[in-house]
């Protein structure tokens, strides 16, 4: 890893130099919010954001994604992998790149994730803003994020810009970099390391000690209910996480009734009919039917199931489902505090 | 299926649901009449069917005792019988008067008392006859109904929806109304439109009606703390395309 300095001065001249060679995906404003699009002017880029509606893993698995095209009995996988940098990624959201990863890589390899994946340069950047749900300075604090090829810290006189792989290092010709100074290195850790104390909400207990504790409440039928009592069943809080990967795949027929696409779309486990399954025969059953039930089936996955598969909670402190949650009950902070402080 | 026969029929409606369907307009439509066979459709036709049908599509709510014998007679000629729209599904905006008595004056003054007014409460088409599948929203989305006519073309089940719009607005990224200081049904209403009224910045009306299990406690509760309406407008605000399902049906 080598740590590189651009002066603010530079620093737009650099955004623009790239825009114009590569495909750039990075955080804009959205009317009150931000998204990652496609950055087209480098005066669009906000890297000072607080959070984005959805996280970046829609870039390597969309929303709404074609997975084969047929036509008669001719059929073909579409998997689109356009060489791209996703620039302004904060270390929580690389966190939970590196947990799909790994998900995506196990067993079933996905090729459509992997294939936009390994066509990705992923530039993560600094925490300018805190948003107010945030949380990721008490979370997964020993798991480290490593799945980004740089990583750009502003600092007070431009930023420091450190690669990691050669993918990251591919990007230095777009811009004046020179070697960083030591002081500037320190600066840029210094940012880093300060800015994990300025989360508005924090989890008051270790991973390990969570999870045990969601175990020993699992079968706590009345706490899951009373939790989960306001619960729309909207999936929310599933789909605009970091870390959920479920979907759905359907059919779709082109009018003229010989071609189509098989497409697979973001799926929710909070929502009512997510475990219905067939029986057979017209026959069906929903293995989580009550609300209590998959609110419970959430917080297990987040905090219990997948710990040892990936080395920690499977939540990275975004706070983007305290956000969504209209029925304000989803905040993995206030949920986790009420359970740890559960009667036994 | 082979190429099936398809019916428009239409009850207590305003058979917008029929014109959404013209707005596939010429090059879409004429290509979906080399795979099926309308042989009623009001809105597009004169011509009319007495004989056996592949697929009616129903349009429009029961609110007269003598459409009975018409709905049992489609329902006898067809093999597939889909409620079409959100007064066939529900009972739809026409079910708002179930829960009012002065609604005839109201909206006709004087002219109140004419016979062709005199009418029941509106109820789903499914009150009367058997429904194989249900095309929600007002108007239906024209794309989900060329999917479910597909499914059945290939002999396939029709998957239709049964999660919430919030679904839909998170996998457009649409910023949510209530952190704009707005309101939204979006929670507890039936998806499958794809969103577009709050992706325009408008919350939702739910004319899809509700999922099959929505939280209508929470909804009222939200819709009072977070979107800033009163005891009373929490309470009526879910009415207008779900009126049979938040203030009850009719006996």
């Amino acid at each position: 890893m080598n740590a590189y300095f651009i002066s603010a001065h530079d620093f737009k001249p650099f955004i623009t130099r790239l825009i114009e060679a590569r495909r750039v995906i990075g955080p804009v404003a959205k009317r009150n919010r931000f998204t990652f699009e496609r950055v087209t002017r480098a005066e669009d880029l906000r890297l000072d954001y607080d959070v984005t509606i959805l996280p970046p893993k829609k870039i390597f698995f969309p929303p709404v994604q074609d997975l084969v095209h047929f036509e008669g009995e001719r059929y073909a996988g579409c998997i689109e992998a356009e060489p791209q940098v996703l620039l302004g990624v904060h270390f929580y959201d690389v966190k939970a790149i590196d947990m799909t990863d790994q998900l995506f890589r196990e067993k079933f390899a996905d090729p459509n994730y992997l294939a936009a994946r390994e066509a990705t340069t992923v530039v993560a950047s600094n925490v300018q803003r805190v948003s107010d749900a945030a949380f990721w300075g008490s979370i997964g604090a020993d798991v480290a994020p490593k799945g980004h090829d740089a990583f750009l810290t502003m600092i007070e006189t431009g930023y420091v810009f450190e690669t990691r792989t050669p993918k990251g290092a591919a990007l230095l010709e777009f811009g004046r970099f020179r070697i960083a100074e030591k002081s500037e290195v320190a600066a840029a850790d210094r940012v880093n390391a300060e800015i994990l104390e300025k989360c508005p909400e924090r989890i008051d207990h270790p991973a390990e000690a969570v999870a045990k504790r969601l175990w020993e409440v699992f079968g706590d039928e009345a706490l899951w209910e009373k939790l989960a009592e306001d619960c729309f069943s909207c999936g929310s809080c599933n789909v605009i996480c970091p870390t959920c990967y479920c979907f759905d795949v359907q059919d779709r027929w082109n009018l003229d009734q010989k071609s189509g696409a098989r497409a697979r779309s973001w799926d929710a486990c909070l929502t009512q009919d997510f475990a219905q399954v067939s029986l057979g025969a017209g026959a069906t059953e929903n293995f989580r039917e009550s609300r209590g039930e998959r609110f419970r089936h959430r917080f297990m996955r987040k905090g219990a199931y997948l710990n040892k598969k990936l080395g920690g909670p499977a939540c990275v402190g975004c706070g983007r489902c305290s956000q969504a949650c209209t029925a304000d009950i989803a905040s993995p902070p206030k949920v986790i505090n009420k359970i740890m402080g559960a009667a036994r | 299926m082979g190429k099936p026969t398809v019916a428009f029929f239409d009850f207590a409606c305003c058979e917008g649901c029929q014109i959404e369907m013209t707005n596939l307009g010429d090059e879409a439509f004429l290509e979906l009449l080399n795979h099926i066979d309308i042989v009623e459709f009001r809105e597009a036709m004169s011509e009319t069917t007495k004989e056996p049908i592949d697929i009616a599509l129903i349009e429009g709510s029961f609110t007269r005792e003598a459409d009975r014998a018409r709905l049992e007679d489609i329902r006898r000629r067809a093999k597939v019988v889909i409620a079409y729209g959100q007064c066939a599904t529900t009972g739809g905006i026409n079910a708002l008067k179930n829960h009012q008595k002065d609604y005839k004056e109201f909206v006709y003054g004087h002219a109140a008392g004419m016979p062709h007014l005199a009418s029941d409460s509106a109820r789903p088409i499914s009150s009367v006859i058997k429904v194989d599948y249900n095309a929600f929203g007002c108007p239906v989305s024209k794309y989900e109904v060329l999917q479910i006519i597909s499914h059945l073309v290939h002999g396939k089940e029709p998957v239709i929806p049964d999660y919430p719009v919030c679904m839909e607005c998170k996998r457009r990224e649409t910023v949510c109304r209530y952190h704009e200081g707005d309101h939204c049904l979006g929670q507890v209403a039936r998806a499958g439109c794809g969103a577009p009224c709050p992706a325009s910045g408008i919350p939702c009306e739910a004319c899809r009606g509700f999922v099959s299990d929505p939280n209508l406690a929470s909804l009222k509760k939200v819709l009072r703390e977070e979107g800033g309406l009163s005891e009373r407008r929490a309470e009526t605000k879910a009415l207008m395309f779900t009126a049979n399902e938040t203030a009850g049906r009719p006996a």
